[in-house]
């Protein structure tokens, strides 16, 4: 089946103007009237969410990700997500300027030059 | 239809149900591959409707079977893609209620005893998406830069370097603070943008659906964030008034918006 994906243009008048997998998985599985069949097939059982992981996701490290929801995963848009971030880089700075701090009463300790050069915090993860 | 009928006894094959519509022109079904290889897709009237079914081997649609086939990316698709393509066959021709994926009889009479219960049902949902066709909506904005202005790490205090006591620790998360701002403000930009996009082509269609919009693992797109994923129902004449609308958000809130459509009513079908 060939696989034109037409949906940046502006659709035509005519025939489904997008062959993306996603886009037809959520509605052919997750959409359309249910009746009862003689063969139970429980789409519900199915995990759609993690069908489509697999569909594209291709490292084993977001594949861990699966089953948290998007406002959950994004920090961008997970408030929840960068209040955590948020505090942990919160306590990390605030042991770094007390040595900062400290270390300006002119002995520098050793302890405080080693945090100094420490790769920053917050780098994103 | 002209097709010859397979020579396999009747007991080994179950009924397939795609969709049910008022009545079905045959050519429309002409060339449709189905499920099943060599069977083929053709109308099945029960009262006032018309069903459209596939005779399938049963042995190879046990639910078994259908744990396999839908826990297998190639399958799944094959069977997601086949199911679809006979969905949008028909659906060109008149008002077309698609059925879920996996919906089989032990054979036709099976599928018509259990069709006909729900005639009423299906009635409601032609008369509602008649003259319709769904319409999926995707907004995105760029992916909050993680680190725009990415804060050093304080300066190692020199002498006569001019920053006053604990100025630059401070100073540093006075500008950790402000990332988080921004972080906050793209949140709501992203929430609003979504909000106003959505608001303005509901008040164009008959119904709305939001759909859960695909994360950053999903879409394999760093930059962008996906922050609306919805569908509508549209009547056929307002099509246009959609595409110009979405020309206009794009414009009004900087967002990517993209259209996909004319679908089958497959989101409008169901329970409301």
């Amino acid at each position: 089946m060939t696989d034109i994906d037409q949906r940046r243009d502006a659709p035509p008048t005519h025939g489904p103007t997008t062959s993306n997998l996603a886009d037809i998985l959520e509605r052919v599985l997750d959409k359309g009237i249910v009746i009862a069949g003689d063969i139970k097939i429980d789409l519900l059982d199915i995990e759609l969410l993690t069908i489509r992981l697999r569909l594209f996701v291709a490292s084993v490290e977001t594949a861990r990700k699966a089953g948290i929801d998007w406002w959950e995963t994004d920090p961008a848009l997970s408030s929840k997500a960068a209040r955590n971030e948020l505090r942990d880089e919160n306590r990390r700075l605030r042991e770094r300027v007390e040595a900062l701090e400290s270390a300006e009463d002119g002995d520098a300790s050793s302890d405080s030059s080693s945090s100094r050069t420490k790769d920053t915090a917050g780098a994103g993860t | 239809m002209t097709t010859k009928q397979p020579a396999t006894p009747v007991s080994a094959t179950s009924t397939y149900v795609f969709a049910v519509c008022r009545r079905l022109d045959p050519a429309a079904l002409t060339d449709l591959a189905g499920l099943a290889e060599g069977f083929p897709v053709r109308g099945l009237r029960f009262g006032p409707l018309t069903a459209v079914v596939q005779h399938v081997p049963a042995a190879e649609f046990t639910e078994e079977a259908w744990q396999r086939r839908l826990s297998d990316r190639a399958a799944l698709e094959h069977c997601a893609r086949a199911h679809h393509e006979v969905v949008t066959a028909v659906a060109a021709c008149g008002p077309t209620a698609p059925l879920a994926l996996a919906t089989l009889y032990r054979g036709d009479e099976r599928a018509r005893e259990a069709l006909e219960a729900d005639t009423d049902r299906f009635t409601a949902a032609l008369d509602r998406i008649e003259n319709h066709a769904e319409w999926g909506v995707k907004a995105y904005l760029p992916a909050a830069a993680r680190t725009p202005s990415a804060p050093t790490a304080p300066a190692a205090l020199l002498p006569g370097g001019g920053s006053a006591p604990g100025g630059a620790g401070r100073a540093y998360l006075e500008r950790k603070r402000g990332l988080h701002q921004a972080r906050e403000q793209h949140h709501d930009r992203a929430l609003r943008t979504a909000e106003d996009i959505d608001a303005a082509l509901t008040r164009l269609a008959t119904a709305t659906r939001r759909l859960r919009p695909h994360s950053l693992e999903m879409t394999g797109e760093k930059h962008r964030l996906q922050v609306l994923n919805a569908t509508y129902l549209m009547p056929a004449e307002r099509a246009k008034r959609l595409l110009d609308a979405v020309e206009d958000l794009r414009h009004r809130t900087g967002a990517e918006v993209e259209v996909s459509g004319p679908w089958a009513p497959y989101s409008f079908v169901g329970e409301v």
